[in-house]
Formats: structure tokens, C-alpha cells, sequence
């Protein structure tokens, strides 16, 4: 069988797999199109494993599948990486939404629709034209929106986040248009090869231009500030498979498109577009951490994260093509690297920490972190598996998350002195951006993790949780096994990393890690030696236990009430909130947060000594969506309240405006002819 | 001001009592006290302001005040028990971790002093949780209530 065979069965299989979702009974139609989906992913494994072993891309082209253009495959190991990537979240999100399908998954459309984002994702870093690349990136996002909009009956902010999602997607997908037409003008044909001969012979302000707009349509796809607004209205309402699977691979393949016409397709730039892409990368890492540790629901935490991720890794694309613009190509292909490590990192961490709000979700039937709390000791599996991951995403050392930001770190601080005054004064900024970052980061995922797991249940519906089914705990069990893995033995993946970043920057083609158990920067100083580095970590732990045991001489420990300051009834509602606990954090950082808070109290009719009631209300206000979108919302608004005028509903009026435009044109064609 | 900013410091120099040897020999050092108001006229807690102002300082001697029983190795009680805070009493005490001393100070806390037999008065301290140290005085004077704080801590 040839790669390509596989590719194309991959396909099929997928679209096989949204048949039986459309037309199984509601009871199969969920488990049938997953295992389909699962066919599809292990397909496209195939051909990505086999295209990353051979180091040749698989190239394709056919005539019949795409009207006038045909459809073209070009598998490189970059999007080879891309398609592994998508796998390893596909194959547990599809697993976990069996078990979930009953909170609006298993309805037709969207047993149907699942398989085909799924498979679209698959295809899209395999599609080696414009066409094929745009077809397939725009049946992506109808797809997810359609996911997105699975609850919509029950939930009015549904209906909201739809639109906010649809409206930026379309946005992006527009300026992703113009940045290829305008390559492709030129060019001899529409495939990527031919793209990037042409793009060579460009001016560089059209080069500039190409770019940006691609930053701008790729980079609200990833998420990134600015135009991360549907982010944390999306996530919340899409049932959690989709989170995760939108969050862990649809993002990175924003990533990926930064790449591919950055790198792959232009072949890099001058200094000032990466330091536009570092910038980017810096304030939403710093903006995404803020509002994770001030949000309260966890899915809109977790979406907030993203961005706070995806900011780190747009942070590493920046920081690479600026070494390698200032003349240092192994720093930019360590830097390239680092970025996608950190994708595939953020892949495994937030897959299986939206898979777990997801378990939660349908245990509970609420993601509100003030709802919930107890939940290690009602779902100990479930519960564990999330606090690996939230460890991992804070980037504690046997966990992949260190991997990750150990080699930005690097590639960083190697940078320090590369020799260009722009990049001196942006690198040492980069790193305390980062590092202000992976303390936030760490603040909200103690909230999380504390708020929702830890002390007691506040209300009814979590008191009375049970463990999720095992097909739910398998599939996060997945993806933090993976986490495991990729930070304890990172020497597995990291070839096939650095092969993927060869085919991403040809010119370069740099190996800059030195092969072994150990990572090694190759020409640098670093090593990190993370198997030793989890041997000596048990070991500590084992020591510290033992050392404990042998000179324990203290008494028998009490069990006791929590101390609620010695109030004689102790209710759940006293326990510490997720907006008490991040109340320090916005009152430090309160010119960017602008959190509003609002104390209602009525008093008693007879005397004022006496209240009635009080209500505290607090909300944390996204300052971007309101200072740079709501103001163009309400222009927009104005403009369509003023067109309405002319549309008064008269049929009289509506022939008038035909007869008129009829007039004006037969004048025009009077005088010109 | 010159004289506050040049001046002498107002410390005051204490002698130490060497025979007092008080309380649990883990709390010698370091002696981390959480206050409790059991229903006093306050007239103790004024002392206790003084005792760990800066003039009688008690923190030189490492006596300290802390905001939660679980970060206390002592619990200073004032006043008589009343009853709204029998309750409080006796679980601030239990949150305390041991080894602990439960100091009472005053007259009130030792023996209810003028308010024994008061209809909101349960009793003194002794009777509601187990006393280690009594500090008479109505209030007493902030020496003597460092002159017992020094015999735990032994500095």
C-alpha cells in the first residue's frame, strides 16, 4: 500500500464515519462514528509516521476531487507532525464524547459533523495547494462552529458565542484568502511549491504585507491577542470533546499556518516581522495568564490558557525567526523547535485537562468552580488525572510542560547576545514576559485545581457526583499518559520534532539538539536530563516519606473541623472561592483586569441597623473585547440602523429604486458611449 | 522629633525572672499566640497592646501574636467565659496545635474577678478548657504578663 493510499483511505474512512453518525440510531451513532474516526486517525498516523521515518513529503494531485483546480497533496514532515499531533487528541476527545454524548453530542448533526472536523483537521496539514488548503480550512471551521452551537436550545450563550466565533473565523479566513491570492497572483499555478518560488521574486512590502495579513487570519484561528475574543465564549458553551479537540489541535493548526507561510512559503523575513510575531506571542502569554487566574468557570480558564499558551509558543516563532534574521540558524532552529514542543505540549496537557472539565461537566452538570469543590474524594480518578495535568501545564519538571519551556528558555537566553539592538532589548523582556507568565499560569491552576477538587462540595448536585464511566477516564488517562511520556523521555519525539522543523526552514536545516537520552543543545551549553531528573525526584520523595516515618516522635495526628475562625455551624459556603482567591491578583494587575464589583444591600423596612438582604456581584471584563471590538459592534450597529431607512418595507418605494437605478445607468452608458 | 529620630530607644530594659520555667519545653524560643476575648472590658486587652508595643516588646523574647490558632503554639485568653463565646473558646483551643499552653490573663479569666455569677457568664477560663499559666491582675501589668510569657520562652 502507498503512503498516499493511506491518506486517502484516512479521508474516507472519516466521511464514512459522519454517514453512520447522520443515519445510525441515537443509541450507536456516537460509538460507531468514533471508532470510524479512530480507522481515520490511525490511517493518517500511518502515512504522518511514515512520511517523518522516510523524510520525503508524500506528494499528490488530483484532477476530479475539487471543481477547475483538483486537489493536491503535499505531506511534508512539518505537517506530518501536525497530523500526529491532531491524532493524539482526536483519538481520546472521540473516545470521551461516548460516554459525553448525551450533553449534545448525540444528536444527528452533530454525530455527523464531529467526523468531518475531525477529518478535516487530519487533511488540513496535508493539503499542498491553495484551494485544497482553503476548502479544507474553511469545512474546519463550519464544522467546529456547528459543534460550537450543539447546545444551542438550551443555552442563550450559545447562540452569542456562535456568532462571535463565526464572525472572527470568517474574518480570519478572509485575510488568509487575500494573503495567498496575493502570492498566488503571479505565481505559476496555485500549489505551495510554486507559491513559494514566486513569493521569492516579491517586493518585500508585498512580502510584509503577505505576512501580516497571514499573522492576523492564522493568529485568530491560535487564538491570539487580540483577536482571541471567541476564545472564552466559544469554549465554555462547545460540548467538552469539541473544547478539547479545538483547543488542542484546531489552535495549533493556526500555528501551523504561521509556520507554513512564514517560513515555508516566504522562507523568513526581516527582524521587525518577527519582533511583531515575539510582541504578540508576549502580551497574549501575559494577557491569557491574567484572566486564567481570575476567570471561575473552569472551561473559560481553561480558554484563557490557551491563549496564554499559544502567546508562549507564538513567543518561541518570534524569538527563531529573530535569530535567524540576525544570522545565528541554530538559535532559530532551537527556537523553532522549542515552539513546537510547546504546540504538542499543549496539545497533550489541555486536551486532557478539557476532557476532564468535560468529565466533570457530566458529572455535575456545572463548570462554575464556586459550584463545585470535593471532587478528588467523589471522582478520585477523574480528579488525579486532572491534577497531573494541571501540573503539567504549570511546566513542573517530570511533567512535559518543562520540556517545553526549558527550551524556549534556552533558545532565549542563548539569545541574549545575539547582536542586534532590537533583538537585545525585546529577548530580556521575552523572558520576564515568560516568566511572569509561568507564575500566573501556576496561580490559576492552583485555583482550579484547589477551588474545584479540594475541600467540600458546594452544592447539592456535587455532593452527590460519582465517578465518570471508564471510557471517559480511559480518555483522559490517554493524554496525561502522554504527558507522561513526552516529559519523562522526550528523546522519543524530539527527532521527529526536529525533522519537522527542517522541512519548516530548508535553508537551515540545523539539527540543534544532540542526539541521546538527553536533551543537549548542540553548539551550546544545556543539557537537561529528564529520566534521571524523575529518578532523582522519587527518589527525594521516597527519602523525605522514609526520613519522616523513621524519625516521626510527634503524636498521633488529630482529626479535626477545618477552622472556620470558631463559629459553632461550619457550612461548605465558607470554604475559600475562586474569586476570593484570585481577588489579590486582580487588585495588583487591576489597570488590565478592570474588574467590576457591585455590593447590593437592602435594608430592613423598620431599621436601617438591619439587613435584608445583600448581594455581591463581581466580574472581570475582557479589556480588549470591550475597548476594540464593542465600539466597532456599535458602529456597525449604527450603520445598519441607518440602512434600515431605506428599507421601509414599501413595495412602491422598492420599484422606485429600480426604476431610478435603471435611469442612472442608461445615462451613464449614454454619455460614455 | 530629633530626640525620637537620635534619642535613646524607648524599649525598656527588663530583668528576667531565671526560677520562672513555664510550659512545655518544644515552646522555649518561640511562643506564637493567638488572643482570644472571651468577654473582657477590654481593660486587659490594653496591657496586652502595651505588652507587645514598643515599649515592654514582648517580640524581643520571642512571644508573638499571630492571626489564626493554626499558626499558634499559645492561646491567650482574656475575660470571664461568657456564653456566646464558650463555643469559640474551646475550638480555637482545639485548633491549636499541640504541643500548646492556654494562658489566662487577668482576673476575670482566672476566677470570673467582678463578674462571677453573672447571668451571661459561664465561668473562668479554667472551667471551660484546660488553663497552663495564670496571670492575676485587674488588668495586670504588662510585666508580669511578660514575666510569664519569658518563663515559656526562657529568654
Amino acid at each position: 500500500m502507498t503512503a498516499i493510499t493511506l491518506v486517502a483511505a484516512g479521508a474516507v474512512t472519516g466521511v464514512v464515519a459522519a454517514v453512520f453518525g447522520a443515519v445510525l440510531p441515537r443509541r450507536l451513532r456516537v460509538t460507531a462514528a468514533a471508532v470510524l474516526v479512530w480507522a481515520a486517525c490511525s490511517f493518517e498516523a500511518a502515512a504522518a509516521i511514515h512520511v517523518l521515518a522516510v523524510g520525503r513529503p508524500i506528494v499528490a494531485h488530483s484532477q476530479g476531487l475539487l471543481p477547475v483546480t483538483g486537489a493536491d497533496v503535499v505531506l511534508n514532515p512539518l505537517g506530518a507532525l501536525f497530523v500526529l499531533l491532531v491524532v493524539m487528541v482526536a483519538v481520546p476527545a472521540t473516545m470521551h464524547a461516548i460516554g459525553y454524548s448525551r450533553h449534545g453530542l448525540d444528536t444527528r448533526t452533530a454525530a455527523c459533523v464531529l467526523p468531518l472536523f475531525v477529518t478535516t483537521m487530519l487533511l488540513v496539514p496535508a493539503a499542498g495547494s491553495v484551494a485544497t488548503f482553503l476548502w479544507l480550512w474553511e469545512i474546519m471551521a463550519l464544522t467546529s462552529l456547528l459543534l460550537v452551537l450543539a447546545n444551542h436550545v438550551r443555552r442563550e450563550a450559545a447562540r452569542s458565542a456562535g456568532v462571535w466565533y463565526a464572525v472572527m473565523t470568517h474574518l480570519g479566513a478572509s485575510t488568509i484568502l487575500v494573503a495567498f491570492l496575493i502570492v498566488a497572483a503571479g505565481a505559476d499555478g496555485q500549489s505551495f511549491a510554486a507559491l513559494a518560488q514566486h513569493a521569492r521574486h516579491l517586493a518585500p512590502g508585498v512580502r510584509a504585507l503577505v505576512f501580516m495579513l497571514a499573522v492576523v487570519g492564522f493568529g485568530s484561528k491560535a487564538g491570539v491577542v487580540p483577536f482571541h475574543v471567541w476564545l472564552p465564549k466559544a469554549h465554555p458553551e462547545a460540548p467538552s470533546p469539541v473544547s478539547a479537540l479545538m483547543s488542542g489541535s484546531m489552535v495549533a493548526l493556526g500555528v501551523y499556518g504561521v509556520i507554513l507561510v512564514g517560513d515555508v512559503l516566504l522562507g523568513g523575513g526581516p527582524a521587525w516581522w518577527w519582533l511583531v510575531v515575539l510582541g504578540l506571542g508576549a502580551i497574549s502569554a501575559l494577557f491569557g495568564a491574567l484572566h486564567a487566574t481570575s476567570s471561575t468557570d473552569m472551561k473559560r480558564l481553561l480558554a484563557y490558557s490557551t491563549t496564554d499558551n499559544v502567546g508562549l509558543v507564538f513567543l518561541a516563532l518570534g524569538a527563531s525567526g529573530l535569530f535567524a534574521a540576525a544570522g545565528h540558524p541554530m538559535l532559530g532552529a532551537l527556537g523553532l523547535v522549542a515552539g513546537l514542543v510547546l504546540v504538542v505540549n499543549h496539545a497533550a496537557f489541555k486536551g486532557a485537562l478539557f476532557l476532564s472539565a468535560g468529565s466533570i461537566q457530566a458529572a455535575t452538570g456545572t463548570t462554575d468552580l464556586d459550584q463545585l469543590g470535593g471532587l478528588l474524594r467523589r471522582m478520585p480518578q477523574t480528579g488525579a488525572l486532572f491534577m497531573v495535568a494541571a501540573a503539567a501545564i504549570c511546566a513542573l519538571p517530570p511533567l512535559n510542560g518543562f520540556i517545553g519551556e526549558w527550551l524556549l528558555f534556552q533558545s532565549l537566553l542563548h539569545g541574549a547576545a545575539i547582536g542586534s539592538t532590537a533583538g537585545e532589548l525585546a529577548v530580556p523582556l521575552a523572558v520576564a514576559a515568560m516568566a511572569l507568565t509561568a507564575g500566573l499560569t501556576v496561580v490559576a491552576f492552583v485555583k482550579a485545581a484547589g477551588i474545584g477538587l479540594l475541600g467540600r462540595p458546594r452544592t447539592k448536585s456535587v455532593e452527590v457526583a460519582v465517578e465518570v464511566p471508564a471510557t471517559m477516564r480511559l480518555a483522559v488517562g490517554v493524554l496525561v499518559a502522554a504527558c507522561v511520556v513526552l516529559g519523562v523521555f522526550p528523546m522519543l519525539v524530539l527527532p521527529a520534532i526536529e525533522r519537522a522543523a527542517k522541512a519548516a526552514q530548508p535553508s537551515v536545516g540545523l539539527t540543534p539538539l544532540v542526539h541521546g537520552v538527553n536533551v543537549q543543545l548542540a553548539g551550546l551549553r544545556g543539557l537537561l536530563a529528564p529520566a534521571e531528573l524523575t529518578l532523582a525526584l522519587m527518589v527525594a520523595v521516597a527519602g523525605v516519606v522514609t526520613i519522616r516515618r523513621v524519625l516521626a516522635r510527634h503524636p498521633a495526628p488529630r482529626v479535626l473541623q477545618a477552622w472556620g475562625s470558631g463559629r459553632e455551624i461550619q457550612t461548605a459556603r465558607m470554604q475559600y472561592t475562586a474569586m476570593s482567591f484570585a481577588e489579590p491578583v486582580q487588585r495588583v494587575f487591576d489597570d488590565v483586569l478592570r474588574p467590576v464589583q457591585d455590593l447590593d444591600v437592602s435594608h430592613s423596612a423598620e431599621s436601617r441597623y438591619f439587613v435584608e438582604s445583600a448581594i455581591f456581584h463581581s466580574a472581570v471584563d475582557d479589556a480588549i473585547e470591550r475597548g476594540l471590538y464593542r465600539p466597532v459592534i456599535r458602529a456597525v450597529r449604527r450603520w445598519g440602523q441607518a440602512a434600515r431607512r431605506l428599507q421601509p418595507g414599501s413595495v412602491h418605494r422598492y420599484l422606485g429604486y429600480g426604476f431610478g437605478a435603471l435611469i442612472v445607468v442608461l445615462i451613464a452608458v449614454a454619455v460614455i458611449g | 522629633m530629633l530626640r525620637a529620630l537620635w534619642g535613646p530607644r524607648a524599649t525598656e530594659p527588663l530583668a528576667r525572672n531565671e526560677d520562672a520555667t513555664l510550659g512545655p519545653s518544644e515552646l522555649v524560643g518561640s511562643l506564637q499566640l493567638r488572643h482570644v476575648d472571651a468577654g473582657s472590658c477590654n481593660g486587659c486587652e490594653l496591657e496586652l497592646t502595651s505588652v507587645f508595643g514598643p515599649v515592654y516588646d514582648a517580640e524581643r523574647f520571642g512571644a508573638r501574636l499571630v492571626a489564626s490558632p493554626r499558626h499558634a503554639d499559645g492561646v491567650l485568653v482574656t475575660g470571664p467565659v461568657t456564653r456566646n463565646m464558650a463555643v469559640p473558646l474551646v475550638k480555637t483551643v482545639d485548633a491549636t496545635p499541640q504541643p500548646r499552653v492556654v494562658i489566662a490573663v487577668g482576673d476575670c479569666a482566672c476566677d470570673c474577678g467582678v463578674f462571677r455569677g453573672g447571668y451571661g457568664v459561664v465561668g473562668a477560663v479554667g472551667d471551660v478548657v484546660p488553663v497552663d499559666i495564670s496571670i492575676p491582675g485587674c488588668p495586670p501589668h504588662p510585666t508580669a504578663i511578660i514575666e510569664a510569657l519569658r518563663g515559656v520562652t526562657r529568654r
